[in-house]
């Protein structure tokens, strides 16, 4: 890793020598460089926490300001995942097609490289795409549109990184009708501001454009950003609570009396790009891009045989309400109780003397694992603890082309193809053996069930039948090796024809999808269906759009956005269970959409402001998480399919412009995203033998004893980890070159991630009717708590069936609805124009000023029920301990350029 | 002016390339002295395990019951078994040394339970272990005489359970390696049932339980017994009873689901079978690894 970025800054080493030339940016475009949008290019792959909207609209005020206002509580605009919003470069799509998003990570750290781009929402007309719901952003980073010079941009932070040095350097376009543009930059921190976590990331740009003759431009541009970071883990509140900080992070563990983290990123996307614009004529223009990407993303994790006690320092065992029910207040934690029964308020608080007398006793024992592994090489025997590195790479071949035409003042329109192969490489390989020296490819908890070597089925445990019970090394494949083969093109066109006070921009695609699955390891659970092809699905989509503008008096638009696309479910979500096998997800099929916005734009001397209703639909679509299930002790991987979403809500823009120097703004939204049904459920826990896997994929009807198909009880749960109510009230004043900003936000209905697993038809409990009157099916609900049958069907949730077995009615479990709260930011900024052209600009931005450490971003429910496998419930209640991440704490931003 | 830029402009370059270093290389640490256990002495021993089953009589006697030590006593036996095998859960089983005889006496045992898997990499085949019962709890769960501490079990009943891992690092100590005493284990031997184990009720009580013994005998063969623990036949406590027949008395082998012993093929023939033994309505044997059973006789 380290090899490539000296390699790679060696080659910019270049850029150093050329003159400058001269100035034309203002400090309004800089103001890119301090956006809280920094914090989105750290979103990883997985996306440990919920990745925030970054595309905006340059013609829309609330879509202009959501992404830098309230990214630090990690806001979707309305509550869309990343997969509805495209990012473009030169007109080329990046947006990764086995997850659907833009990795934006890959432009991390190059601020002044990419500030320069279109940006519109979901409906707007654009030049470079027919984009979805969520909008899109087509990032120009041709030589020729940089800003000629040079400029050095210098920042500090307590955020993830501490220092971040850029360095920017454009040619402009010469004479000869050549450009050249580079951005080299480093972000750093031996440790962030969560404790653990460092963050080590170079970046550069290169872009070099030819003009030919007064048509035709190529321009070719390469950049990537390898960066080594470390990762922060959300935990519990009884974590955070004996850890005294919301910024506990579970990840990292002292060795050698240095911290260790477990979680380390290795990120790099080398990208290269050439695009050729073609001015057919002052009405006609083409722009053909083709690109090339070989992503390599990998991060590393903890390993354990299958018999080891889990290393996870926050593993509910630990904990001290492991111990007993504490919130169980009337059986349990009560004083009666626990004097009667003092072994358990003593084992309590011997825990929590053990979590609160040192912060080492709550991380990672690295020594501890060590030792074991030694004690382990010392009898000849396998190691026990590991660190594993899960890599997901992809080489990705696109190219896309797009015609544009100006017919006339009131007519356009543009047609475009985009293509795309993507192979996407997934595999894990051995990090570090944590001083052990044997370990052997096989599936452990697959051995405790199918036996290994010299006992019953030996090669069931195998992970691959080609190589069974290899012998691993550090830097070896094991466990998994597939890649995703996925194909895309897509024909679009749109058009607008304005008609007076009338605009209507109606677009179209077509869209043809293939996906593969290749493996490359005979699995020895599905040695039939695991090595080599999975075969093709095949998916064929489509749809279009129509926006309307009515200009009914001037300063007034009133718009209707009507969308319908029919699309292929995402590679990622394809497969049962892709480390494993071939097969398909059941029922796989085109996801659709129905979208539609009203809007009313206005200005009114000097208010200013926009408001929009929306309703989305989503229907059929796909859902896998793929998670480590505590219940059945290995990874599961749980789809859902038939799922049917509905968004909708509020949003809007208000400002107020007092003079040329001062103005008040208002934005915000309310809105609504939801489940309104409860799909099917398809679930793989790797390793398990089939019949057992068939077992806990069936749910019996508890009268007829019929097989009905698995669901997932979602009905009515929110959408979570992202705002649905969200405003903010802000001030802005400039004098002289100096500009204040002060923004005051609110958020509010932040709801937990859920957990599919806990709303599984057959984890849930199923009542059946003990009569009926009237015809109407009577139910004894009860349970020690003493509460009535609603809160119980409304707090824990269930299935209900009348006598003779017929489906009456299902409850989801309630989902945790976070406490608002509010957060206060502020910059203040300085532009200093020198002499020659050059320029100084100075900004200060400090975000949760009030250091409101309360304010829940995100978070998710674990993955297991409070019942044993008896009925009995647990002492420790996964219900009511989902992990959560916050908001950051108060923190600055420091940002100094120099341009000249 | 320039000049300087550019020099900062490289300066800055080469600062990146000088901190892009790898920064997450770690050195192994040195584990040669690391221990669960404390790391001084708890003291020295102030009873047997013998003296200590008659001492709290009252608790061992019973199906079910504990009684916290509230003083410094101390006890020490060296571990007969554990859960290499992943046969024993939660489960060390603490013989007493004879100094008088330079043994480990296989019939003076009680386990030690401790809440953790995978024990045997601290708590190795042979090692004497010492440990502090202050603030722990001695009884017995199921008749098995048990140091640990209460827990509610997944049937919702009060029991002795195991005691806090973290309760290892005030309360025991480990003496000496497991080589000082490994060769001194000699499981005590039945060959017949003539034993009075078997006919003397006398015997069948916590003053024998547990015990490290080998039995030789033939299992009870059903018509689909492939191995010895199918996960099939699991009852509610996770594992199966085989019969094992010696002479004509007939003992319970039981054996978790899910690990290597449970794979054991079952034999049609005599074997010899090396394990814990205990008494509830009849005595119960606990095989430790897959090489406590021995083929005498296909």
């Amino acid at each position: 890793m380290s090899k490539c970025l000296k390699l790679v800054a060696m080659l910019l080493c270049i850029t150093g020598s050329v003159t400058a030339q001269e100035e034309v940016d203002t400090l309004l475009s800089d103001s890119y460089d301090f956006t809280f949008t920094e914090s989105q290019l750290d979103d990883d792959n997985d996306a440990a926490q919920t990745v925030s909207t970054i595309s905006s609209s340059n013609n829309d005020p609330y879509l202009g300001e959501v992404g830098y206002r309230f990214s630090p509580m990690r806001f979707k605009v309305r509550a869309y995942d990343n997969m509805y919003e495209q990012t473009y470069m030169n007109g080329l799509l990046l947006n990764d097609v086995e997850t659907g998003r833009f990795q934006y990570s890959m432009i991390g750290g190059m601020n002044d490289a990419t500030r320069s781009k279109e940006d519109v929402s979901g409906f707007e007309y654009n030049n470079f795409g027919l984009t979805p719901i969520g909008g899109g952003s087509n990032i120009n980073t041709r030589a020729s549109a940089f800003a000629t010079g040079q400029k050095v941009t210098l920042s500090g932070t307590n955020r993830n990184y501490v220092l971040r040095g850029m360095y920017t350097y454009a040619t402009g376009l010469t004479e000869s009708g050549w450009a050249f543009a580079g951005t080299i930059g480093y972000r750093w921190a031996k440790e962030g501001v969560i404790k653990g976590t460092f963050y080590n990331s170079f970046s550069y740009l290169l872009s070099l454009e030819k003009r030919l003759g007064d048509n035709h431009s190529l321009s070719l541009v390469t950049f990537g950003s390898p960066t080594e970071r470390a990762q922060q883990g959300a935990s519990t509140e009884e974590a955070y609570w004996l850890a005294n900080s919301h910024y506990y992070n579970p990840y990292w563990g002292y060795q050698n009396g240095k911290k260790r983290n477990s979680r380390v990123v290795h990120d790099f996307e080398p990208t290269a790009i050439l695009t050729w614009d073609w001015k057919i004529d002052e009405s006609k223009k083409l722009v053909t891009s083709a690109g090339a990407k070989y992503s390599m993303y990998s991060t590393s994790a903890l390993g354990w045989n299958g018999d080891a006690y889990d290393p996870r320092p926050d593993y509910y065992k630990n904990l001290p309400s492991s111990i007993f029910d504490v919130y169980d207040l009337a059986n349990r934690n009560n004083p009666e109780f626990l004097q009667d029964n003092p072994y358990f308020l003593s084992q309590y608080n011997d825990l929590y003397d053990f979590w609160t007398a040192s912060e080492a006793n709550r991380q990672i024992n690295w020594d501890r694992m060590y030792y074991v592994n030694s004690v382990q090489n010392q009898n000849g025997d396998e190691t026990l603890y590991y660190q594993e590195r899960r890599h997901n790479n992809q080489l990705v071949f696109a190219f896309n082309s797009t015609f544009s035409h100006n017919i006339d003042i009131n007519n356009k329109y543009t047609l475009g193809i985009n293509l795309n192969h993507t192979t996407g490489m997934h595999y894990k390989t051995m990090d570090d053996l944590l001083g052990g020296n044997l370990y052997y490819d096989y599936d452990k908890f697959s051995a405790n069930e199918y036996g290994k070597g010299s006992v019953a089925n030996p090669t069931e445990a195998a992970n691959d039948l080609r190589n069974p019970y290899k012998r691993i090394n550090e830097g070896d494949k094991f466990g998994y090796d597939y890649n995703i083969n996925v194909n895309k093109a897509k024909v679009w066109g749109v058009m607008q024809h304005t008609n007076g006070a009338f605009d209507i921009m109606p677009g179209f695609y077509l869209e043809g999808t293939t996906i593969e699955r290749d493996g490359k390891m005979q699995n020895g659970r599905a040695p039939q269906n695991s090595y080599g092809s999975s075969g093709t699905a095949k998916f064929f989509g489509g749809g279009g759009k129509v926006l309307m503008n009515l200009r009914p008096f001037v300063g007034n638009t009133i718009s209707l956005g009507l969308g319908w696309d029919t699309n292929a479910p995402l590679a990622r979500n394809a497969f049962v269970a892709p480390r494993m096998q071939n097969n398909f997800v059941d029922n796989l099929q085109n996801e659709d959409i129905f979208s539609a916005e009203l809007n009313w734009k206005f200005r009114f001397g000097n208010l200013t402001g926009k408001f929009t209703g929306f309703f989305t639909r989503f229907l059929n679509q796909v859902e896998q998480t793929a998670f480590y299930n505590d219940q059945e002790n290995r990874f599961t991987y749980l789809t859902m399919t038939g799922i049917s979403k509905e968004h909708q809500g509020v949003e809007g823009a208000l400002v107020y412009q007092v003079n040329s120097k001062l103005s008040f703004n208002l934005i915000g939204t309310i809105s609504d995203a939801k489940y309104i049904d409860n799909p099917y459920a398809q679930v793989n826990y790797e390793g398990m033998n089939s019949q057992t896997n068939e077992a806990l994929n069936t749910w019996t009807n508890s009268v007829t004893g019929a097989n009905m198909p698995l669901r997932v009880i979602m009905k009515d749960i929110k959408v979570g980890s992202t705002p649905l109510t969200a405003a903010s009230l802000g001030v802005n004043y400039n004098v002289n070159n100096w500009f204040l900003e002060l923004n005051l936000n609110y958020y509010d209905r932040v709801y937990v991630g859920y957990s599919a697993y806990r709303r599984l038809s057959n984890v849930l409990k199923n009542y059946t009717a003990t009569g009926s009157v009237g015809g109407t099916p009577v139910f004894n609900i009860a349970d020690e708590t003493g509460r009535s049958s609603e809160q119980i069907l409304a707090e824990d949730g269930g299935v209900l069936f009348d006598i003779n077995g017929d489906y009456v009615d299902a409850y989801s479990p309630s989902l945790e609805k976070y406490k608002g709260g509010f957060m206060l930011d502020a910059s203040i900024g300085k532009f200093i124009r020198l002499r020659n052209g050059r320029a100084i600009s100075i900004n200060l931005s400090f975000q949760n000023i009030t250091n409101n450490t309360n304010l829940r971003t995100g978070g998710f429910e674990q993955n297991r029920d409070d019942l044993y496998s008896t009925g009995v419930a647990r002492a420790y209640k996964f219900s009511k301990n989902s992990k959560y991440y916050y908001a950051n704490a108060f923190n600055a931003f420091l940002n100094v350029n120099y341009r000249f | 002016m320039k000049k300087i830029f550019h020099i900062g402009a490289l300066t800055l370059m080469m600062t990146g390339i000088a901190l892009s270093a790898c920064m997450d290389d770690h050195d192994a640490p040195d584990v040669s002295n690391y221990s669960i256990t404390k790391e001084t002495s708890v003291g020295d021993t102030t009873i047997s395990i013998r003296n200590l089953k008659e001492k709290y009589e009252s608790v061992f006697t019973q199906n079910n019951a504990f009684t916290m030590i509230e003083d410094d006593e101390i006890v020490e036996g060296v571990v007969v078994a554990n859960d290499k095998g992943g046969n024993l859960y939660q489960t060390l089983m603490l013989a007493q040394y004879d100094a008088t005889y330079d043994v480990v006496d296989p019939a003076r045992g009680i386990v030690l339970a401790v809440k953790s898997t995978c024990l045997y990499p601290y708590f190795a085949y042979g090692q004497m272990v010492r440990v502090n019962l202050k603030g722990l709890y001695v009884g017995c769960y199921s008749k098995l005489p048990k140091i640990g501490q209460p827990y509610y079990t997944s049937s919702n009943n009060l029991r002795l359970g195991p005691m806090l891992f973290e309760l290892c690092k005030t309360n025991i100590y480990l003496v000496g390696k497991p080589s000082d005493y490994i060769n001194k284990i000699k499981p005590f031997e039945i060959k017949d049932d003539s034993h009075e184990m078997f006919h003397q009720t006398s015997y069948q009580n916590y003053k024998n339980a547990p015990m490290l013994v080998t039995v030789t005998g033939k299992f009870v063969l059903g018509d689909d017994e492939t191995i010895l623990a199918p996960d099939e036949l699991k009852d509610a406590g996770m594992g199966v009873d085989r019969d094992f027949k010696i002479g004509n008395t007939t003992i319970t082998v039981r054996t978790s689901t899910q690990n290597d012993v449970s794979f054991l093929k079952m034999p049609k023939g005599t074997v010899r079978l090396t394990g814990m033994l205990s008494f509830y309505d009849g005595w119960q044997l606990q095989l430790r690894s897959v090489d406590d059973m021995e083929i005498i006789k296909e």
